[in-house]
């Protein structure tokens, strides 16, 4: 690991302005996620601005819309009150997530910038687009259990690991930004970014940018939602596949339902189609395996993935069969 | 005797591991020692073309930066070293994450960093990296420490054509690693009198003094005397056992740098470093009567081995030895791939196991006789063996499998189980039970111990075996006081040095074995040496008692008929005014230990999500020392089983055949949540031909079984038969 300038941050406007004018530099909260990137050399910063000392720790529930700050910990947010009232999804995702050490330290903004898992670029010595731009893709045709069937390409199939993304792409989340330019919002759908051609870029953040804090906007739906997530062992491991999903009925027919999925996607996966096929129609087995199949309409499976076309649609009927109550 | 062995003896070192005070390897510290990193080969096949240092050498604290070009020449016998050539020596490379070069700096940062800055050029070749891809090359290699890869007795192949039933299956395993907590680690001193002293993860420091010496034997400058101290392991699991070149590396590094060098792995470069579980396939045919007795085996398993040695560490044995059957041939075949060598790993039997008590289950459901009846009509109690000697028919000393089967199917409720697969729901589960046999053989290392009794009546216990986690300070201390009469707490033993007598690796279950009838062969003659004084001694209450009338408990000794006359171990040995001090040796045999394991297993066939939810075992150990330590092994072998079926699994890529997850966040092992309570029974019977106080070796049997009783039971879950382990959640949909 590099050695590396440390600089503490007093206020976002001043992390902001260091980064700006510190080439190669880096934001660090819990560190959980950066650091263990850098022992690996995944990722080199000459600089960090540790930004755990600004005042971005808040967690606010105010009219139309829960206020997450971006240096507020897993565990706060998951034991929260009003989120676990509210916003069931949002906390089984954080308890769902790595181990109770690490969701002590581990921030929000922290998580929604983690790396994929993927062992490729996580390991220096072996080719990455992600990582190394032009190296190559090794997991196309290499181990790909823990990559995406959705949204890949011939440069990188990795997946998103944060279990919260997913819940937050679910309901409708606005990330905020703090930039050299000012301040900004994007909504959580045009947040994470499709590899395409350039799987380097993952976020829509631009050089120099502080996630500030994260907006959910509070509805009767949200309060109907749930985490499922399935992995190959009973806790501690990123997910295999999982869903996000909220619904809301009105006796038998679907009257509001949002759905995102882990684990299968480059991106926290969202899909408009899946939702509408859903909306306004009775809740049936039928009406949920026709949603399933319009969700896997583009999978693009390989060898070791190839069973995640079949899960992800047997978990999506898992969860809204629980959801609405038909078992 | 006091009566401490048998019984549940808590640790007697929990307290200074749970606390910190305990110093493991890498904890001690040696003044002036410069930290070393290793420069590990991004390439699988070729050669080093060119290093250049210049980078690292410009680092802050750097010393050196070392090559092939650098490395005194080492010579080094073929076992216990694990691998076909030393690192460093010249510029071939056999595999990805092969040491090329090595650096030395004032601070571990500063050698990891200075480590990245090396550029290496290589010319490359293509590995072979997948051993699906070279199955026709598959070979019958030469032996392998003694033992041939072809083996049996009878004529299986004919059996077989004659056989009433037959069950014809492949079973396969892959990569896995041992992945202690405690990273491989190696302190080099050379001491001003010409002593390379070692402080080492090492589970055997007798082995290691041993390689080390012959290794440095034919340089110009050879250490006078080797020592290798190792006073705790944090697991080893047989990662530890062998000599990896990181030790000689670093021994030679030191030399070079003339200053003592700490080298501790890194957990990706243990993925490389150390030896990994072979990857492994095993076509079974087994032919039976319709009574269910086996007239043929026929073995035929494929493993991973190196283009430059053939060495198999996953024996046969079970398949040969455990069951009655007069016709049995087994052929252990390799296949040669760019990768690092295997090695041994716990427990290294269970990967042929795995197939043979899946076959076995197999063939209970063709024949519809329950899986433990078929196991108990191919019962044998004698040894059938083919050995140098001609083939020979040895009763073992005692084995009471039968009575594991019996009392572990009682405590599960066996009796209940309905044998349809699929038939038995609870809820939205599918509930399967499922069982095998467990067995391994365990080793014998001549040993000794020393034992002295100090003025203060006080016994210092020492040995040159080892503790990697597993009691062994707790149960020979009790062997030793229950043999002196002293509260446990007034032995203090010490181990892991080869300042001590020499004794046994602490690898194939061997440590108890072959240490326990030493220590209580010492205590035996300390105590005699002790009450010789006292009966001689004109000062001492037991003057001209007869010797063999002088009994010692809790300190004291008393004469058997006068209980008033009575001295005590401090009093007489103060009189005498030096310690006394003995020694022990016991010789034993290698043998096999038994159980069964019955389990239970909940599918959620919709997520194919499963769980292991009741296991009971009954485990025939011979004499149970220690009912604590022993049913720890039990916990940790079950884990261990279970981490093998569901998800154990090291991914080489095909391409580049580097390990694509080299870290216990992408390799996975089971945290609590997997693994349900153990309820461990034991048939705890002295052995006659044991000299361990009726022991047997026990560490690596239980788990065994573990992962074929998993499979046994999804398949009476659900009616699937999974062959091929991890059984992860796709196999279940």
């Amino acid at each position: 690991m590099r050695s590396f300038g440390y600089t503490i941050a007093d206020s976002p406007a001043e992390a902001v302005r260091i980064a700006a004018s510190t080439p190669g530099s880096a934001f660090v909260a819990g560190g959980t996620e950066l650091l263990n990137l850098m022992r690996d050399g995944a990722q080199a910063h000459d600089h960090l601005i540790d930004v755990n000392h600004l005042d971005l720790g808040g967690i606010a529930a105010g009219p139309g819309r829960l206020r997450l700050g971006a240096s507020a910990r897993m565990r706060q947010v998951a034991e929260h009150a009003t989120v676990r009232r509210e916003f069931p999804v949002l906390s089984e995702a954080l308890l769902a997530s790595a181990s109770p050490q690490i969701r002590n330290m581990a921030s929000i903004g922290g998580n929604l910038l983690q790396r994929t898992r993927c062992g490729y670029f996580r390991d220096a010595g072996s080719p990455c687009d992600k990582r190394t731009p032009g190296s190559g893709c090794p997991a196309i045709a290499g181990h790909n259990r823990g990559h995406a069937i959705l949204g890949g390409g011939d440069r990188c199939i990795a997946t998103h690991p944060s279990d919260l993304a997913v819940a937050l792409t679910a309901l409708d989340a606005t990330v905020h930004l703090l930039g050299p330019e000012g301040a900004r919002a994007v909504p959580i759908a045009e947040f994470y970014l499709l590899p395409g051609a350039t799987p380097e870029r993952e976020t829509a953040m631009r050089p120099g940018e502080l996630i500030t804090w994260v907006d959910v906007p509070r509805t009767t739906l949200a309060g109907r939602s749930r985490y499922l997530k399935l992995r190959d062992r009973a806790t501690f491991e990123f997910a295999v596949v999982s869903v996000a999903a909220a619904l809301r009925m009105r006796g038998r027919v679907v009257r509001d339902v949002r759905l995102a999925f882990g684990g299968v996607g480059t991106r926290p996966w969202r899909d408009a189609g899946v939702e509408a096929a859903l909306r306004g129609r009775p809740l049936t087995r039928q009406a949920i395996a026709e949603a399933g199949r319009l969700l896997v309409r583009d999978a693009a499976p390989r060898e070791g993935n190839r069973f995640k076309v079949e899960l992800v649609q047997r978990a999506l009927a898992s969860i809204l069969d629980d959801l609405g109550g038909l078992r | 005797m006091s009566g401490l062995v048998g019984q549940d003896v808590a640790r007697v070192d929990g307290r200074a591991k749970v606390t910190g005070a305990a110093r493991y390897a890498a904890d001690q510290e040696v003044p002036g020692a410069l930290h070393g990193f290793l420069v590990m080969s991004t390439i699988a096949r070729g050669e080093v073309l060119e290093i250049d240092a210049r980078a690292a050498l410009a680092h802050p604290g750097v010393v050196a930066v070392y090559t092939h070009r650098d490395m005194p020449r080492l010579r080094v016998p073929d076992f216990p070293y694990n691998r076909p050539f030393i690192p460093m020596q010249d510029a071939r490379v056999h595999h990805s994450g092969q040491p090329v070069a090595y650096v030395v700096a004032q601070t571990l940062e500063q050698a990891q960093e200075a480590a990245n800055l090396v550029r290496v050029r290589y010319r490359a070749e293509d590995p072979v990296a997948r051993m699906a891809d070279v199955l026709d090359q598959a070979f019958l290699p030469e032996k392998f420490r003694d033992r041939n890869n072809e083996d049996g007795r009878g004529d299986a192949a004919a059996a077989l054509e004659q056989a009433e039933v037959r069950i014809d299956r492949t079973y396969a395993s892959p990569m896995q690693h041992h992945n202690p907590i405690e990273p491989h680690t190696t302190t080099a001193v050379w001491e001003e009198d010409g002593t390379l002293t070692l402080y080492e993860s090492a589970q055997g420091v007798v082995f290691t003094r041993g390689m080390v010496t012959q290794a440095f034997a034919g340089t110009d400058r050879p250490p006078a005397n080797v020592r290798v101290v190792s006073p705790y392991l944090g697991g080893g699991f047989g990662a530890k056992g062998p000599t990896y070149p990181h030790t000689l590396l670093t021994a030679a590094a030191a030399r070079l740098a003339g200053r003592p060098v700490k080298l501790v792995l890194s957990r990706a470069q243990m993925y490389t470093s150390n030896g990994h579980r072979a990857e492994y396939r095993h076509h079974l045919r087994l032919g039976a009567t319709r009574q269910g007795r086996l007239t043929a085996i026929d073995a035929t398993s494929t493993a991973q081995v190196t283009r430059l040695d053939g060495r198999i560490y996953n024996s046969s044995d079970s398949t040969l030895h455990l069951y009655s059957c007069p016709n049995v041939h087994v052929r252990q075949l390799g296949v040669r791939l760019d990768l690092p060598t295997s090695s041994y790993m716990r427990s290294p039997e269970t990967t042929s196991h795995f197939g043979l008590e899946t076959a076995l289950d197999e063939l209970s459901h063709e024949l519809g006789i329950d899986p433990v009846e078929l196991r108990i009509r191919n019962h044998t109690e004698v040894v059938q063996a083919t050995e140098a000697n001609g083939r020979t028919e040895r009763p073992y000393g005692g084995k009471h499998l039968l009575e594991c089967y019996r009392a572990a199917a009682e405590a599960f409720g066996w009796a209940r189980r309905d044998p349809r697969p699929g038939r038995t729901r609870d809820g939205d589960e599918y509930v399967g039970w499922g069982m095998a046999t467990e067995t391994h053989t365990y080793g014998h290392i001549p040993s000794e111990a020393r034992l002295t009794i100090g003025l203060d009546g006080r016994a210092t216990l020492r040995t040159a075996t080892q503790e990697i986690g597993t009691g062994t300070y707790t149960v020979l201390g009790q062997v030793a006081a229950d043999e002196l009469g002293l509260p446990i707490g007034h032995v203090t033993t010490l181990l892991g040095d080869t300042a001590y007598p020499a004794a046994s690796i602490s690898a194939g279950s061997s440590t108890v074995p072959s240490v326990v009838g030493p220590v209580s062969e010492a205590a035996k003659n300390a105590r005699a040496a002790v009450i010789a004084l006292a009966v001689a001694d004109p000062r001492s209450p037991l003057h001209g008692v007869p010797a063999g009338e002088v009994v010692a408990e809790g300190g004291r000794l008393f004469a058997r008929g006068d209980r008033d006359r009575t001295d005590t171990y401090r009093d007489v040995v103060a009189r005498h005014g030096s310690p006394v001090e003995v020694t022990g040796r016991r010789p034993n045999t290698a043998g096999h230990t038994f159980g069964a394991v019955f389990l239970e297993v909940r599918i959620q066939p919709r997520l194919g999500r499963l769980r292991v939810t009741r296991v009971v075992t009954a485990h025939d150990l011979g004499r149970v020392l220690n009912r604590r330590t022993a049913r720890g092994q039990v916990i940790g072998g079950v884990t261990w089983g279970i981490g093998f079926a569901l998800m154990e699994h090291t991914m080489v890529d095909p391409g580049t055949a580097r390990v694509v997850n080299p870290n216990l966040s992408t390799y996975l092992v089971p945290v609590c949540a997997d693994t349900p309570s153990v309820e461990a029974l034991f048939v705890d019977r002295p052995i006659s031909d044991s000299q361990a106080l009726g022991a047997r070796g026990f560490g690596e049997t239980p788990g065994t079984g573990v992962p074929a009783a998993i499979g046994n039971a999804i398949f009476h879950a659900t009616g699937r038969r999974l062959r091929e382990v991890p059984f992860t959640q796709d196999k279940l949909l």
